[in-house]
C-alpha cells in the first residue's frame, strides 16, 4: 500500500491484530464511539450528511439521507440497522480485507450508525464462504460485548445495542438489500417489491438501515475528524477514499484504498506497477458483473462517481478487472452473461428468461453484430422491466461491451 | 373504510378508495390491464410484470399490481411503448411455456396470445426454449398434476397454499429458468398437502390440474355451472358445480363470496363422486321374506301409509317418531317436523344434533338465549385471541380453520385445548393437553386465574349479567376451590401453562372460543360448555364485535335443522312447544285445530332409540341418518331397531340402518334439488338443483307429503320448494326477512325480523336472547365419570372425525379420492401403553369394551397421553360406537361418545 495516500477505512491495517481489540483501542479505536456517545444522534446525523459519504457497495446512495430516512421513518418504534457483508460481485474482495484485518473499525462503525438511528438490534450479514471473515467477526463481536462496546448501555450510556452475525447461503441475490431482509426473516432469497424501501420497512416491516462494511469503516473516521476533514479527500461529488480491487494480470494485484479521483493508469501503471511480461492492458471492467466495460481511451478519467457516469460507465464498488489482449471477450462476455443466469432467482419474468435468452445467445459460434444488438435490446427491456437490480444490471457490460469491443467480439468468429 | 380518492388512468376519471390496488381499481373500471400473478385474493408479487404503467412523477415503469391508489394520481395504462413491453414480456412467458392445451381448465395466457398477435411462431421476437429447460411432472398427488412446463412461476399458487390456506406446503425447487413447484421436500403424495386444491384454483395455466374427472371436461362444452352450498360440513362453503351429461365433474370454491370467500376443502372440491354413483338407490324397496325388493313409488308409499296408521291406531300416537336430517334443507327438515307434529301427532322429531351439539345448544339456550354461533366466521381471522377448545377445527372445518391460521399469520393469539394434539395445535400460542373429561376442573382453574390477577371485567358483569355481582360472587364461591394443586391433579396440566392461557385470553381486547364435540359429547357435556360460558362472562369476551362463543356445526344443515324446528322442545324459529300462543298461531299458519297440537315435548333422539328398545315407540321414519353407525352403543341400537314393528328409511344409499329397514325409500342428493341451508354462523344460503336424481330417486319433501297424503292428511300444498320456504318465514320469526331474491348471491344471517334487516354479523351487542335480557352464569363443579378405567378395561377411548372422511361414511366414502387419504380405521395407543400392553405399531388388535367388541389397526402415537386412546368413528368395519355408551347427560340427553373404557388385546 502506497502511504501518500491518505487513508480512512484501511488505517489500522498490518498495524493491528486483527484478533485483538487491545490493539485497535492503543491505536486510537472506540475514541469516535464514546466521542459519538456524547453527541445526540441527529448531530451525528447532521455530521454523516455533512460529509457527503456515498453507499460503498456500488449504488451510492448519500448514507446520511438513508440514515435519516430511518431515523425518522417512526419516532419511537423498533429500529434495525444491517451490515451488508454478503461481498457477492465478481472481482470485489473489499470487505474480505476489511473483516479480516481490522472487523473492529466496522463494528465500531455500526454502533455508531446504531446509535444514529436508535436502533437496538443489529445484524451482520456475511457471505458464508468467507470462512476467516467470519471467525474474525465473530471474535471482535465477542470481545466488544466482553468490553461492554456492545450489549446493554454501551460504555455507561443509555444506549444499548446487540449485534447478530448471520451467515449468507451463497446466493448472489441475497446482497441486494431488501432480499437479504428476506433472508434473514428465514424467507427464500427472493427480491421484495420496492417502494416501501427498507428505510420505511425493512426486517420484520420495521424501519431498517442497510450500508455496506466499507461504508460503515466510514464512519468512525468523520465522526473522530470531522466531516470538514473529510470533505478535503475526493473529487466534487465523491468525497472521501474508495476500496479498489485490482484483478487481472498486473504485477501488484490487490485491494487499495485510494481517494476518489484517481485515475486508472495511477492505479494500474503505478500502484499496482504495470502490467505482467507478456501482458498487455486493453481495457477494464470496473465494478464487476454488474459493471461496465471501458477500454484504454478511459486511461486517464477520474474514478469518482460523478465522472463515470459522465462516460456512461460505473464505479459499483470498486472492482478493476483489468482485461489484457490474451482474454477473448467473448467468452468473458458469455461468462458474465451465464453468472447472470445462474444468479437470476427466476422471480421476474424479463430476468428469469431474459438472463437464459442472452447467455445462450452469446454461447453462439457465430456470433454477428445483429447478434450484440439483439443482446443489447433484450437487455434494454430487462433495464426497464425487471423487478430487482439483478435483472435490470446485463445492460451495464452488454452495452459498455458492445460499445469498446464489438469489432473484436465478431472477430472472433471470422478467425474460428 | 379509507377515504375516497379520485385519480385518472389513460384520461378516465376514477374514483376509489386511498390505498387500494391500482391494478384492482383500473380493471373494477372497465381499463383491463393484462396480468397473470395477480389474484384479488392473495398479496401482490410482481412477478409476471405485464402489468406496466407508467406514474407521473415516478421514473420509468411500474407495475400497476405492486401500487396502492392516491389522490391526484395520473396513470398510463396503455401507450405504444407499455403495449411493446407487454408483447415482449408475453413473448419471453412463451419461449419457456409449452402451449399444448386440451381445454380442460381455463388458461388465462391464451387470450393474450391472441391479443397481442403472438400465435404465429414467426411472429414472436424470441424463440421456445422450453424444450431446453428440464420438464418436471409430478404425478404423485391423488387429486392433481404438477407439469412445469406450462408454469409461468406467478406464485399464486404457493400463496393460495401459504396465505389463503395458511397451510404452507408449496415452494419453489431450484432456481433462475430451472425453478419449479415442490410440495414439502418434494413429492406432492410424500408431502403434508392436504388436496384442498386452492392451487388447482388460482392457477393461471394449467400447471396445476385436478385428475378426477379430467378426460370427462372440455371447458367449451360444459352444460352448466351452478352455484350451490357444499353438502358437507356446517361451514356452508359456496360451490359452483360444473355438471357434463348429468355427471359432476368439477367443483370450484365461489370467488368474492361468504363465508369462504372461494375456499373449499379437499371434500368440498373432490367429494362429490357419491352424486353420480352407481350404488344410490334408485327404486323403493320393500322388505319381502328378509330381503329388500324393488317395489313402484305406489305400492311403497301406501305400504308405508298404511303400516304407520296400524300402528298409530293399535299403539297409539306416541308409538310413532321420526329421526330428521342435518344433511337435509330446511325446507325438507321443516316439513319433517310438520309431519311428525301433524301427522304422527306428537313430538318425536329429532336428528343428530341430538348427537353432537345439543350441550353446547343446551347451555348457550340457557345461559345466553340462542342455540347458536355469536360471530361470523370472518370473526376468526380478526379476533385478538382464539381459544379452541374440544375442536378438532382443521380436520372438522377446514376453512372456518383457515380464517384462524391467516389470523396467526396477523399476529393473533391462538389457546388450543384438547386431550389429543390436533393439526391445530402447532399452530398455538398454548396448546394445552387436559385429561378427558377434566375441562370443567380446567375451566374453573382459568377463571380462579383471572380471578387472582384481577382480570375480571366487573362492569360487563354488572350491566350484562342477571344478578351482576351477586351472580359472579356465587360462581366465585365455587372457582375458588380449583387451586392450582386441584387442577393440576385432576387436569394434569401445569399451572404455568393454564395460567398463562386464562391471562392471554382475559387480556385480549377481542377474543372468539370454537368449541366442539370434544365439550359437548360428554355425560357432563352441558356443564362443560357452562364452564366456558362462564369464562366468558366474567372476562366480557361477548356481546360485541368480535368476541364470543362458536359451535362449528358438523354438517350443511345441523344449525338449519334445529331452527326450522327439527327439535322434540322446540317449534320453528326457538319458540318451545309448550308455548300455547305460538302453537295457536302456528295451528293458525298450517290451517289445523289448536288442539292437534301435542303441548307436551317429545323424546330426542336417544329417547326414542331407547323407547324402540323397550318396545314403546314401534314405528320410526328415518330421513337421511344412518343410527347405527353414528348411535351410541351400537349393539343396542341394533336390538332398538330390530324390536320396532316398522322402519323406514329414507336415503341415498343403502346403508348400515337400512339394512334394518322394512321400507327404504330413494331420495335425491343435494345436488339434486333446491332449497336452503343454514350455515354455521347463522347464514342462510341457496341449495340449487345441479344434476336429476338417478331412477326414480325423489326429493325428500315430495315424498314426506306424498306418505302424508296417502295417511289422509293434507300437510301442504306447495308448487315448489321456494313456497315451503315462504312458510317457514312465517313460522319462524328469526326469518321473516330472508327471501330467496335476498340470498340470490350471498346469505344473511339470522334473526332477520324484516326485509330491511341485513341480519346480525354478531349476537347479543344490546341484549342477550333469555327473558331477562342478561346472560346468565350456571357455575358448575368438576364431576368423575361413572365409568372408570379398571383392570379389565384400564385405558380410556376417546372418538373423533378425519378430514378425508364425513360422519358415518355413507357420502365420502365412495369418493375414490378421499379414500385415497384415509380408508382405515385405527385406534392411537400412547408409547407408554403400547410398551405396557405389548402393543406394535400396526398391528391388528382387538379393542374391547364392556359394550363390545372390533378390529382395527394400532398406531403407537404421542399425540394422546398415557392411558388414553382415539379412534375416528367412520368406519362400518371398525364401529366405535360399537364401544360407547348409551349414558346420557341429564340436560342435553348426549352420550359420552368421547370416554369410554376398553381395552386392547392382540390377535
Amino acid at each position: 500500500m502506497k502511504s501518500e495516500y491518505p487513508l480512512i477505512v484501511s488505517k489500522n491495517i498490518s498495524r493491528i491484530n486483527p484478533l485483538s481489540l487491545d490493539d485497535y483501542i492503543k491505536n486510537g479505536g472506540i475514541e469516535a464511539l464514546k466521542k459519538a456517545l456524547k453527541q445526540t444522534p441527529e448531530h451525528i446525523v447532521s455530521e454523516i450528511t455533512k460529509s457527503k459519504l456515498r453507499g460503498r457497495g456500488g449504488a451510492g446512495f448519500p448514507t446520511g439521507l438513508k440514515q435519516s430516512f430511518t431515523k425518522n421513518s417512526c419516532s419511537d418504534c423498533e429500529k434495525y440497522i444491517i451490515c451488508n457483508a454478503d461481498e457477492g460481485e465478481p472481482g470485489t474482495f473489499k470487505d474480505k480485507y476489511l473483516m479480516e484485518n481490522d472487523p473492529f473499525t466496522v463494528l465500531e462503525g455500526i454502533i455508531i450508525s446504531a446509535y444514529a438511528i436508535n436502533a437496538k438490534k443489529g445484524f451482520i450479514y456475511i457471505r458464508g464462504e468467507y470462512d476467516k471473515s467470519i471467525k474474525t467477526v465473530e471474535n471482535a463481536v465477542n470481545q466488544f460485548y466482553n468490553y461492554k462496546f456492545l450489549g446493554s448501555n454501551i460504555l455507561n450510556s443509555n444506549f444499548s445495542f446487540d449485534l447478530e452475525i448471520f451467515l449468507g447461503a451463497g446466493s448472489y441475490l441475497c446482497g441486494e438489500e431488501l432480499t437479504l431482509i428476506e433472508s434473514i426473516e428465514g424467507k427464500r432469497g427472493y427480491p421484495r417489491i420496492k417502494p416501501p424501501f427498507p428505510a420505511e420497512k425493512g426486517l420484520w416491516n420495521k424501519p431498517t438501515l442497510v450500508n455496506n462494511v466499507e461504508t460503515f469503516a466510514n464512519i468512525p473516521y468523520i465522526i473522530l475528524n470531522g466531516s470538514e476533514k473529510y470533505l478535503s479527500i475526493g473529487t466534487h461529488e465523491s468525497k472521501g477514499t474508495k476500496l479498489f480491487c485490482v484483478s487481472g494480470n498486473v504485477n501488484k494485484p490487490g485491494v487499495y484504498e485510494l481517494p476518489f479521483g484517481i485515475t486508472l493508469r495511477e492505479i494500474i501503471f503505478n500502484i499496482c506497477q504495470g502490467m505482467k511480461d507478456g501482458f498487455s492492458f486493453k481495457g477494464a471492467l470496473i465494478g464487476g458483473a454488474a459493471g461496465t466495460f471501458i477500454d484504454e481511451t478511459m486511461l486517464d478519467c477520474p474514478l469518482a462517481y460523478e465522472t463515470l457516469k459522465e462516460k456512461d460507465a460505473t464505479l459499483g464498488s470498486g472492482a478493476i478487472i483489468i482485461i489484457d489482449d490474451k482474454i477473448n471477450l467473448k467468452n468473458l462476455l458469455s461468462n458474465i452473461l451465464e453468472f447472470f443466469k445462474h444468479e437470476s432467482c427466476g422471480k421476474c419474468v424479463p430476468c428469469r428468461i431474459g438472463t437464459t435468452l442472452i447467455y445462450e445467445k452469446s454461447k453462439n459460434k457465430n456470433i454477428n453484430e445483429d447478434d450484440l444488438l439483439w443482446i443489447l435490446k433484450q437487455t434494454e427491456y430487462m433495464a426497464k422491466t425487471s423487478l430487482c437490480p439483478l435483472g435490470q444490471s446485463p445492460i451495464l457490460p452488454v452495452k459498455s461491451i458492445i460499445k469498446y469491443f464489438s469489432k473484436e467480439i465478431v472477430s472472433y468468429e471470422q478467425k474460428n | 373504510m379509507s377515504k375516497k380518492i379520485k385519480l385518472i388512468i389513460d384520461g378516465k376519471n376514477i374514483e376509489a378508495y386511498e390505498g387500494e390496488n391500482l391494478l384492482k381499481v383500473a380493471r373494477e373500471n372497465g381499463i383491463n390491464i393484462p396480468g397473470l400473478c395477480f389474484h384479488p385474493r392473495i398479496s401482490p408479487t410482481g412477478a409476471c410484470r405485464l402489468c406496466v404503467v407508467k406514474i407521473n412523477g415516478i421514473n420509468g415503469l411500474t407495475m400497476a399490481c405492486t401500487v396502492a391508489v392516491k389522490d391526484g394520481m395520473i396513470v398510463t395504462a396503455f401507450d405504444n411503448e407499455l403495449e411493446q413491453n407487454r408483447r415482449t414480456t408475453l413473448s419471453y412467458l412463451l419461449a419457456e411455456h409449452n402451449e399444448e392445451y386440451d381445454y380442460t381448465y381455463i388458461d388465462e395466457l391464451r387470450p393474450l396470445i391472441s391479443q397481442y398477435n403472438l400465435e404465429n411462431e414467426k411472429n414472436r421476437p424470441v424463440k421456445s426454449i422450453w424444450q431446453n429447460i428440464p420438464q418436471v411432472i409430478d404425478e404423485t398427488s391423488p387429486v392433481l398434476t404438477y407439469d412445469s412446463s406450462k408454469c409461468i412461476k406467478c406464485f399464486r399458487c404457493i400463496k393460495a397454499c401459504e396465505e389463503i390456506q395458511g397451510k404452507s406446503v408449496l415452494s419453489f425447487a431450484d432456481r433462475g429458468i430451472n425453478k419449479y413447484i415442490i410440495a414439502g421436500y418434494g413429492k406432492w403424495g410424500e408431502s403434508e398437502c392436504d388436496g384442498c386444491g386452492e392451487c388447482i384454483q388460482l392457477c393461471p395455466t394449467g400447471a396445476i390440474v385436478e385428475k378426477p374427472n379430467r378426460e370427462k371436461i372440455n371447458i367449451n362444452n360444459i352444460d352448466k355451472k351452478v352455484i350451490s352450498t357444499c353438502p358437507y360440513c356446517g361451514v356452508g362453503c359456496q360451490i359452483e358445480i360444473w355438471v357434463k351429461n348429468n355427471e359432476i365433474v368439477r367443483i370450484n370454491g365461489v370467488e368474492n363470496v361468504s363465508p369462504n370467500y372461494g375456499r373449499l376443502c379437499i371434500k368440498g372440491r373432490f367429494g362429490y363422486h357419491y352424486a353420480n354413483d352407481k350404488r344410490r338407490l334408485t327404486q323403493p324397496l320393500i322388505r319381502k321374506n328378509g330381503k329388500l325388493e324393488p317395489v313402484s313409488w305406489d305400492e311403497a308409499l301406501d305400504f308405508v301409509a298404511k303400516k304407520f296408521l296400524e300402528i298409530k291406531q293399535k299403539y297409539g300416537n306416541q308409538a310413532l317418531a321420526g329421526y330428521s336430517s342435518a344433511k337435509c334443507t330446511n325446507e325438507e327438515n321443516y316439513i319433517f317436523q310438520k309431519f311428525i307434529r301433524l301427522v304422527f301427532e306428537n313430538n318425536n322429531v329429532d336428528y343428530c344434533t341430538r348427537l353432537c351439539h345439543a350441550s353446547t345448544v343446551a347451555a348457550m339456550i340457557r345461559s345466553l338465549g340462542d342455540g347458536a354461533g355469536t360471530n361470523s366466521i370472518e370473526d376468526f381471522e380478526t379476533a385478538d385471541c382464539i381459544i379452541v377448545i374440544g375442536n378438532n377445527i382443521i380436520e372438522t372445518h377446514p376453512v372456518t380453520a383457515t380464517f384462524i391460521k391467516r389470523g396467526k399469520q396477523k399476529g393473533q393469539k391462538l389457546i388450543v385445548i384438547d386431550p389429543k394434539i390436533t393439526p391445530l395445535a402447532r399452530y398455538s400460542d398454548i396448546y394445552i393437553q387436559p385429561r378427558l373429561a377434566t375441562d370443567v376442573a380446567l375451566l374453573n382453574g382459568m377463571m380462579n386465574v383471572i380471578i387472582k390477577e384481577n382480570l375480571v371485567d366487573l362492569e360487563f358483569i354488572k350491566n350484562r349479567v342477571e344478578g351482576g355481582l351477586e351472580a359472579y360472587e356465587q360462581l366465585k364461591l365455587i372457582v375458588e376451590k380449583y387451586t392450582p394443586d386441584v387442577v393440576e391433579k385432576i387436569t394434569g396440566v401445569p399451572y404455568d401453562q393454564y395460567s398463562k392461557a386464562a391471562v392471554m385470553f382475559a387480556k385480549a381486547p377481542t377474543a372468539i372460543v370454537a368449541t366442539g364435540m370434544g365439550m359437548s359429547q360428554q355425560t357432563i357435556g352441558t356443564n362443560n360448555v357452562f364452564a366456558l360460558i362462564n369464562l366468558i362472562l366474567i372476562t366480557g369476551k361477548i356481546g360485541k364485535k368480535g368476541s364470543g362463543i362458536n359451535p362449528p356445526r358438523g354438517q350443511n344443515n345441523v344449525q338449519g335443522a334445529t331452527d326450522v324446528g327439527a327439535s322434540p322442545v322446540m317449534y320453528p324459529g326457538y319458540i318451545p312447544v309448550t308455548n300455547d300462543e305460538n302453537r295457536s298461531r302456528i295451528a293458525k299458519l298450517w290451517n289445523v285445530d289448536y288442539e292437534k297440537l301435542d303441548p307436551k315435548p317429545g323424546l330426542t333422539t336417544l329417547e326414542i332409540m331407547d323407547a324402540a328398545y323397550e318396545g314403546k315407540i314401534k314405528g320410526l321414519y328415518i330421513m337421511g341418518e344412518n343410527p347405527v353407525i353414528t348411535d351410541p352403543d351400537q349393539l343396542h341400537t341394533i336390538e332398538a331397531l330390530q324390536n320396532l314393528e316398522f322402519l323406514v328409511v329414507q336415503d341415498i344409499f343403502e346403508t348400515e340402518t337400512t339394512a334394518y329397514a322394512d321400507v327404504v325409500l330413494p331420495a335425491a342428493s343435494l345436488f339434486e334439488k333446491e332449497g336452503t341451508v343454514v350455515n354455521s354462523d347463522r347464514r342462510t344460503l341457496r341449495i340449487r338443483k345441479a344434476i336429476d336424481s338417478p331412477g326414480n330417486a325423489r326429493p325428500d319433501w315430495e315424498i314426506i307429503i306424498d306418505i302424508a297424503k296417502r295417511m289422509g292428511f293434507n300437510i301442504g300444498n306447495y308448487s315448489k320448494v321456494e313456497d315451503i320456504w315462504e312458510e317457514i318465514r312465517e313460522a319462524a320469526p328469526i326469518f321473516k326477512g330472508i327471501s330467496y331474491k335476498r340470498i340470490e348471491k350471498e346469505g344473511i344471517q339470522w334473526p332477520c325480523y324484516d326485509e330491511n334487516s341485513q341480519g346480525q354479523s354478531t349476537l347479543y351487542l344490546d341484549k342477550f336472547n333469555t327473558p331477562s335480557g342478561k346472560a346468565k352464569i350456571y357455575p358448575v363443579e368438576y364431576q368423575e365419570q361413572n365409568e372408570k378405567p379398571n383392570n379389565q378395561f384400564p385405558l380410556v377411548m376417546n372418538t373423533g372425525r378425519l378430514l378425508y372422511q364425513y360422519h358415518s361414511a355413507t357420502m365420502s366414502r365412495k369418493s375414490p379420492v378421499l379414500n385415497s387419504y384415509a380408508n382405515d380405521s385405527y385406534i392411537l395407543v400412547h408409547p407408554e401403553d403400547a410398551k405396557k400392553y405389548n402393543i406394535n405399531n400396526k398391528a391388528k388388535v382387538k379393542v374391547i369394551s364392556p359394550r363390545g367388541e372390533l378390529i382395527t389397526t394400532a398406531i403407537i402415537s404421542e399425540e394422546v397421553l398415557p392411558g388414553e386412546t382415539f379412534m375416528p368413528w367412520h368406519f362400518h368395519e371398525a364401529p366405535a360406537n360399537i364401544l360407547t355408551r348409551n349414558e346420557k347427560d341429564p340436560i342435553s340427553k348426549i352420550a359420552p361418545f368421547k370416554y369410554s373404557i376398553i381395552r386392547i388385546e392382540n390377535i
